[in-house]
């Protein structure tokens, strides 16, 4: 029906106070205002139409005009998308939004269109450090004999293990109770899902490595994209653009309070050096860019604004 | 015609019957490994997971196929009972097409989603994606080939022999 | 509009007599034309919702059950059971709800149960002058405290089924206690019938006996406490626990007892084949449904529905278990368990309710439905054990609803009932 057709539906498995959703919901208030009411947005959040990866495939499928997904299920379909989550990648936030809001960053979203989507935007996610029951991760000799949670992501995989840990890939919900019980001895995240995830209550050992910092991303589905005008479609993009400042500026906040919040708690919080990690990493580097052009995109990335140096945030 | 249906439908769920057999002591054998491989080995496998799920939405769909053909899928007889033997037939009949229309869907839309997904790959295997949906293409066409059996012999007034047991 | 179109659908196929599984994708199908949603979604939505790590756990239990069941570990616990309770009135349906409480505690499966207890005292009631009803009613309503006392696969859906995290080590000491209280409610209504229709006592075998019957259900029992430690203690994730509960099985079945041939072995992994496939095709389409109701917005519906009355917690709960009732008499447990617990969970922890005490809640609620008409898997299994008629059992089974009924109102009011033991062991 014509009702059908205007509204976009979009999913986001992160809950509905979340800064990717409230960034969406941003987008369809932009879209909505500029196309004066002949195009919206409706969000559902809390992974209600399904997990990330199955969200993603329903998306190319038609079933879905948007979805919200972190980059290790795109992973699995596009060679490109793996590399903004190589660890030590990006010196800093600063760094890492630079390369997003440029030439690699359209290099990526491009790479998702000959697999039906269509790369909107990239949002933010933090810089993931590990967290474990107890002992701290000061160099990677530490992690040696831990089972160490990560997402199912070949890249994750490998890089705990090249780092001398133990690989445990598991669902994010059955986390808890794995470092409840022991299961996992630890596992690895951002400031803002280890503090709403309340793992830091079974692994309150924060060790800052922030060694991955792959970001978000907004795609949409090319079935739909194909439906709609150029005009409609310059629109859409314009406005999943403009949302990204706003997500940033919410996920500055939530990062912030969320880390003041585990400092005030009684979570051990250290910083290790990281240049060891960085040494032992290179093989998963190579294990992954393994064409020219990979090659080339973190190439670019690296020596992205290394001439004058970017402040951290 | 009617004969060599009969035949490949008693081989294939006879078959099925096998491939469930394999795939419960599969898993039952991938994920034991998975324990002892933790505190005897010291290793943690990180394929058993996605390995076991695999071989259990196969040889689940295969036996839920079988299932169709076997009967032994729950269903409410509250009404069929309360309705002489004529109309019972037709209810049934209906029951059937519900059937069939669910498994041309599932072999038809099975089939779309292998092609659409092949070029993916699943973490830790590193097996195409499609793998995991083509049980349902083909639970899919076997739930219809055992529709259109139990139809005939609805209206023949036959049972087909059981293999399941 | 969509959404009561898809209800009314789903009712349609499912009193025609299509198979559970195929009414829901059926119906659901139609809805997926009707809105202009691609048919792979669907089956999409259906590989994933059986694509679950921790939804293993149900083959291996169902399997752990039904060997269980075939090499005498189930006998030996009613040679237990009968030593400690066959001397009260009607002794033998005291025996079946014991040994169905020791059954329960090895086994998460309330059909194995059915088909271990059942196949065995159903036929010994009948010869000692028992009426059928009686001993199907029995066995039916004692077959589903295994869902209560640990381990369990159906909490393990619940857990699963949860949009946040919920501990499976504390859902099952959680389970601990109403189950025994279920198991004492069942047992004083099995004494009540048995008095009214004066049917006979049995005799003490004499301590040697008893205590010699006990020693050989230790290898068996031992199989709770490797399974419900296993998971406290972080030896094993439930799944694994499972696993490890068929091997162990099969180790005392094929080794200890030498009970267990080839013959046995393949009937039992027949059996749990069936159950599994039948549970996750219905779990799959359910897969199906619960995305369409998700994207007609069915849980805000009913969660306005819910909260508009009172968001008292005694009153939402009390809600949740009418509506579990109705729907349970027309579903099985599995499937409701997977489309309601994402729907009624987050509204039961809005008002300040524990997911743990929720969780125990619609277990025994849904649970309750397996035994009731029109359709319940265990009541059927039940009678085609007992070669028992269902209208003819459902007759008299009130006695027995009125002692679950009465657990779950203790359940419902008391929450110490269910957190009480999980806190101890925190
Ligand atoms: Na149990
Ligand atoms: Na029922």
């Amino acid at each position: 029906s014509a009702a059908n057709e205007r509204v976009l539906r979009s999913a986001d498995a992160h809950p509905a106070d979340y800064p990717t959703v409230l960034a969406v919901d941003e987008m369809g208030r932009l879209l909505e205002e500029r196309s004066e009411g002949r195009l919206s947005i409706k969000t559902y959040a809390g992974g209600q139409l399904g997990a990330e990866k199955d969200a993603l495939e329903i998306t190319i499928f038609g079933g879905l005009d948007l979805t919200r997904v972190s980059i290790a299920p795109l992973s699995a379909i596009a060679a490109e998308a793996v590399v903004p989550a190589l660890p030590f990648l990006f010196r800093n936030t600063a760094h890492m939004r630079a390369a997003l809001d440029g030439a690699p960053g359209e290099t990526i979203l491009a790479a998702l269109e000959p697999h039906g989507l269509i790369g909107l935007c990239f949002y933010d996610a933090g810089a993931r450090s590990f967290y474990t029951r107890d002992r701290a991760i000061m160099a990677p000799e530490d992690l040696k004999g831990l089972k160490i949670r990560v997402m199912n992501s070949d890249m994750f995989v490998s890089m705990v293990e090249t780092l001398g840990g133990d690989a445990a890939p598991m669902p994010y919900g059955e986390v808890y109770q794995g470092l409840m019980q022991g299961v996992v001895d630890g596992a690895e995240n951002n400031w803002p899902s280890y503090e709403s995830s309340r793992h830091f209550e079974a692994a309150p050992v924060y060790s800052l490595t922030r060694h991955v910092m792959a970001p978000e991303v907004l795609v949409m589905s090319a079935k739909r994209w194909r439906r709609l005008s150029e005009e409609d479609r310059a629109l859409i993009r314009q406005c999943a653009k403009d949302s990204v400042p706003f997500m940033r500026a919410v996920w500055d906040e939530r990062s912030r309070k969320a880390e003041e919040h585990l400092r005030a708690a009684n979570v051990e919080i250290v910083t290790p050096d990281t240049q060891a990690f960085v040494e032992k990493v290179k093989p998963v580097w190579d294990r992954y860019l393994t064409t020219p052009a990979l090659h080339r995109l973190a190439d670019d990335i690296r020596t992205l604004g290394q001439t004058k140096e970017a402040g951290d945030v | 015609m009617f004969k060599l249906l009969t035949a490949f439908s008693k081989l294939t769920s006879r078959a099925a019957l096998y491939i469930s057999f394999a795939g419960l002591i599969g898993m039952t054998v991938i994920i034991s490994w998975q324990v002892f491989a933790r505190y005897v080995l010291h290793a943690a496998p990180s394929w058993t997971e996605q390995a076991s799920l695999l071989l259990m939405l196969w040889f689940i769909l295969f036996a839920a196929a079988a299932g169709v053909r076997e009967g032994f899928h729950i269903r409410l007889t509250l009404l069929e009972d309360a309705l002489p033997d004529n109309r019972k037939r037709i209810l049934r009949l209906f029951c059937h097409g519900v059937v069939l229309f669910f498994g041309a869907a599932m072999a038809w839309s099975g089939a779309g989603l292998v092609f659409e997904t092949w070029s993916h790959t699943i973490p830790t295997l590193g097996l195409p994606r499609g793998l995991a949906y083509l049980p349902i293409a083909i639970a899919g066409a076997l739930i219809v080939v055992y529709t259109v059996e139990r139809i005939i012999l609805e209206t023949r007034g036959g049972e087909a022999e059981r293999i399941w047991n | 509009m969509e959404l009561t179109l898809l209800l009314l659908a789903l009712a349609v196929l499912l009193a025609a007599g299509a198979p559970v599984a195929f009414a829901l994708g059926a119906a659901s199908l139609s809805a997926f034309f009707m809105l202009g949603i691609p048919p792979i979604v669907a089956f999409q939505r259906l590989a994933a919702g059986m694509n679950v790590f921790s939804l293993m756990a149900i083959p291996f239990f169902v399997f752990a059950g039904e060997l269980m069941a075939r090499t005498g570990i189930a006998e030996r616990l009613i040679h237990v059971a009968e030593g400690a309770f066959g001397r009260a009135r009607g002794g033998l349906g005291q025996v079946d709800v014991g040994a169905s409480m020791l059954f329960g505690a090895v086994s998460g499966s309330a059909a194995a149960s059915v088909s271990a207890m059942g196949s065995t005292l159903i036929p010994m009631m009948k010869q000692r002058g028992y009426d059928e009803d009686y001993a199907v009613n029995v066995t039916i309503t004692a077959a589903i405290l295994g869902i209560l006392i640990p381990p369990s696969h159906n909490m393990i859906i619940y857990a699963a089924a949860a949009p946040m995290g919920v501990d499976v080590g504390a859902l099952f000491l959680a389970g601990v206690m109403p189950g025994l209280l279920a198991g004492g409610a069942l047992m004083i209504a099995a004494w009540a019938v048995a008095a009214r229709r004066n049917y006979p006592r049995g005799a003490f075998p004499g301590w040697r006996v008893f205590l010699r019957a006990l020693a050989a259900a230790v290898p068996g029992l031992m199989t709770a406490l490797i399974i419900v430690f296993g998971i406290l203690l972080g030896v094993f994730t439930p799944t694994e626990s499972a696993a490890v509960a068929v091997i162990y099985t099969i180790v005392i079945g094929a080794v200890l007892y030498r009970t267990l041939g080839l013959e046995e072995f393949f009937a039992a992994a027949c059996a749990a084949v069936k159950t599994t496939a039948m549970v996750m095709l219905i779990i799959g389409s359910a897969g199906m449904f619960g995305w369409l109701f998700a994207l007609l917005e069915g849980p805000q519906t009913l969660a306005a529905l819910l909260t508009a009355a009172s968001s008292e917690p005694w009153a939402v709960m009390l809600m949740v278990v009418l509506i579990l009732l109705v729907l349970g008499a027309f579903m099985d447990m599995a499937p409701l368990l997977i489309i309601t617990t994402p729907i009624f969970l987050p509204v039961a922890v809005e008002v300040g309710i524990d997911p743990i005490h929720f969780g125990v809640v619609m277990l025994l609620t849904l649970a309750i439905g397996l035994v009731t008409p029109p359709v319940g898997s265990v009541l059927f299994l039940g009678c085609a054990v007992g070669g028992a008629k269902p209208e003819a059992v459902v007759k008299t089974i009130w006695p027995f609803y009125l002692a679950l009924i009465a657990t779950l109102l203790l359940v419902v009011a008391i929450p110490a009932l269910t957190l009480w033991l999980p806190a101890l062991f925190k």
